[in-house]
């Protein structure tokens, strides 16, 4: 039942997206009461450099279609000739938590790891910080940086790509 | 259990104040840094644990920036291996401020004290100490969460920058500052406190608290996240602990960012 209650919560925030861009809004908020009593609470909001802010306080820790870190609510209905989502690539390291990536442990610092750099598991590859907290992204296996998806300091959405490993 | 048991666990102890069930305590007379202590510990802790250090060699703050704890300043290192995803984790920030909070009310007037987002407890508007988390993990899972505390009890630092907030210590500002042992007690207690709160009843209490003892609720404040500078009236901080601004161009969260008013 539950994964059948995020399906269609999915659903509905992307059609409220829709909604939200096709009449130019900037906010739209919704409150959608189930017949278990539990309910859904979403606020869809467009602004510059902010993304779609979904509060689900019944099902809680949902991503609400991880799309392109740049990528506002909605993802593209149809990605014409877009380069493969580096998402799904299987070597993909994706962020634990909304938050600001860095690649340097301190301002000034060499980057925890470049392109081409071998590495082994659980060897740290950037930091994710939030609410002031240095949460550090192992390598989750032996292998080479192939791609590096983020700038230092760039903010970063629950599930965003942050590099590839493979 | 009597009173009894009770009395004369107190008077036995060399210690006034009581340390709390199932937490560790590591008291060091020197090491680089509590938080590099926490990390290389990490591993073999069976349970959550704090770290003192009477000194540290290399003590640090956020993104490397220097910490400096001249003699008699508290520095400790709280770490645990939490339950839940790193956002989760992350909550400890409020948690760890609130334990702040209490524990330096202790020692000041509590009106002096306010909270400043996620997790600076600010004495007369002045920085009187600072929290760092460093958390390690893979596939959703958090393996260890470390929480770096230092406060100015006696002494206010020379060589800070940060003009927006002055250093200020305890004792500089007319409070009666604990010994360093005692206010590792207090601090531990309010801390389990606040994690049985969390784990009772989820990061609501927690976020209320917090909300009450925080400066400029309502006011207008800025956010600097090293690209962008948000201004906007400080209207809450969401259920991820995130900071609620209200702009011109509308709501924001901010998850990560410096604050100054």
């Amino acid at each position: 039942m539950a994964n059948k209650t995020h399906d269609a919560d999915v659903e509905f925030i992307r059609a409220l997206a829709e909604l939200l861009r096709e009449n130019d809004l900037s906010e739209l908020q919704v409150k959608r009461d189930y017949a278990d009593e539990s309910s859904l609470n979403v606020r869809v909001s467009r602004m510059s450099s902010v993304q779609a802010q979904v509060s689900v306080p019944v099902a809680p820790a949902a991503p609400a279609a991880p799309a392109a870190p740049a990528a506002p609510a909605a993802p593209a209905p149809k990605a014409e000739s877009a380069p493969e989502d580096p998402a799904s690539h299987p070597g993909a390291v994706t962020s634990p938590m909304v938050g600001t990536a860095y690649l340097a442990p301190e301002p000034g610092a060499d980057d925890f790891v470049k392109v081409g750099d071998k590495v082994s598991e659980g060897q740290t590859l950037l930091i994710v910080e939030a609410m002031k907290t240095m949460n550090q992204i192992p390598a989750p296996k032996g292998g080479t940086v192939k791609r590096i998806l983020i700038e230092d300091g760039a903010p970063v959405e629950f599930g965003a790509p942050l590099m590839i490993v493979e | 259990m009597g009173a009894g048991g009770l009395l004369s666990g107190v008077s036995m102890s060399d210690h006034l104040l009581p340390w709390p069930d199932g937490t560790g305590r590591i008291i060091l007379d020197e090491v680089d840094s509590t938080m590099a202590e926490a990390q290389r510990r990490a591993p073999t802790l069976d349970r959550p644990t704090w770290i003192m250090a009477r000194r540290q060699t290399a003590a640090r703050g956020r993104r490397g920036r220097k910490w400096s704890q001249p003699k008699g300043n508290f520095s400790a290192t709280f770490v645990m291996k939490p339950r839940g995803n790193p956002a989760a984790a992350a909550l400890r920030s409020f948690l760890a401020a609130n334990a702040l909070f209490e524990t330096l009310a202790l020692q000041v007037n509590r009106d002096a004290l306010a909270t400043k987002w996620p997790n600076d407890v600010l004495l007369n508007g002045g920085k009187v100490a600072g929290i760092l988390l460093e958390s390690a993990g893979a596939g959703g899972r958090v393996d260890w969460l470390s929480i770096g505390i230092g406060v100015n009890l006696m002494t206010v630092p020379e060589d800070v920058r940060d003009a927006a907030f002055p250093p200020v210590s305890v004792r500089g500002e007319g409070g009666h500052p604990m010994p360093r042992d005692e206010f590792l007690s207090a601090i531990a207690s309010s801390m389990a406190t606040e994690e049985a709160l969390f784990k009772r009843f989820g990061f609501g209490p927690i976020r209320e608290r917090w909300l009450q003892h925080a400066a400029r609720l309502g006011e207008v404040i800025t956010a600097h996240t090293g690209r962008d500078e948000i201004t906007g009236t400080f209207e809450s901080v969401d259920e991820a602990g995130q900071l609620v601004l209200q702009t011109p161009k509308g709501r924001v969260t901010v998850p990560a960012a410096d604050i100054y008013f």
